[in-house]
């Protein structure tokens, strides 16, 4: 086994029908230098599938790329790609954000709704829904990529670098 | 997408045949299903026993289905999930929403 920190970078297959076989690779990189039980194994598989089935579904550039970072106490996944930066619905706050104290309530469509809590001007950390907002059938979403990743994760933010034109979605687990 | 199609009595059971249910074969799932649903199928058990993974798109053509089942009084119930995937169900707290058994008996037992 390396010494940790090690970071890894891989490439985002162009097809969905690659990407379960593509993860199941990726974990066993992950195991080739800790251990981890089904619970954390399960988690990074339906983050990982996200993450690609996000990149494959929304951008058009080809040089998006993950970077794993592998660490005794906690794994960080970022999938970093070039384009514009993210486009909340018209009714939602969008980016640059001028206030940064409180939550926020964006959609990127009627069935696509997130609550974020600003960190900076370009960066934001989605929240997890409160435990008691029962769903109905009339309310429950259409479009679970982001909110799957959120849910798996401990951790997770989106950054954009104006200067780059770079956007980041980074995910942190802690073991 | 493959899918076997076979009546039981009064309901429709599909079996996918495919192993990854994902966003190259959503759209052609929802299509097949409210074909289904629009000749008139208001009992259908939806079987997940081939499946290995199920990610975000093909969970949005589930909640699709539901939503276009529940104000027509139909049923649907999802039944030989694997582990992972009913992880992810209970992840996204739709377990709550859907009705998911582990077999095909207990399944048509909720249909009686």
């Amino acid at each position: 086994m390396n010494t940790l920190p090690i970071t890894i970078t891989l490439e985002i297959p162009n097809n969905p029908d690659k990407i379960s076989e593509y993860t199941r690779t990726i974990l066993s990189s992950i195991q080739e230098h800790m251990a981890l039980d089904i619970g954390y194994q399960r988690r990074i598989k339906l983050i990982m599938i996200e993450l690609m089935t996000n990149s494959i579904k929304h951008t058009t550039e080809k040089n998006t790329i993950i970077e794993m970072t592998i660490d005794y106490l906690h794994l960080s996944i970022q999938k970093i790609e070039k384009g514009l930066k993210i486009q909340f619905s018209a009714s939602s706050p969008q980016l640059p954000f001028e206030e940064l104290d409180k939550i926020l309530n964006v959609s990127f469509s009627e069935a696509n709704k997130h609550h974020i809590q600003p960190l900076s001007e370009f960066k934001f950390k989605f929240l997890k829904p409160c435990e008691e907002d029962d769903m109905t059938i009339d309310q429950i979403p259409e479009h679970f990529g982001l909110y799957i990743i959120t849910m798996a994760s401990d951790s997770f933010v989106y950054q954009y670098n104006p200067e780059l034109g770079e956007n980041s979605f980074i995910v942190h687990l802690n073991f | 997408m493959n899918v076997t199609r076979q009546n039981i009595d009064d309901l429709v059971l599909l079996t996918i045949v495919d192993k990854d249910a994902n966003l190259s074969k959503s759209e052609n799932f929802k299509e097949i299903v409210f074909k289904e649903i629009e000749s008139g199928t208001r009992k259908l058990i939806i079987s997940f026993e081939h499946v290995e993974y199920l990610d975000s798109s093909f969970l949005g053509a589930l909640v699709s289905i539901l939503k276009s089942l529940v104000p027509k009084k139909g049923k649907l119930i999802l039944i030989e999930l694997n582990n992972d995937i009913t992880n992810l169900f209970e992840l996204t707290r739709l377990d709550k929403i859907f009705d998911l058994r582990n077999s095909l008996e207990t399944a048509l037992e909720e249909f009686k």
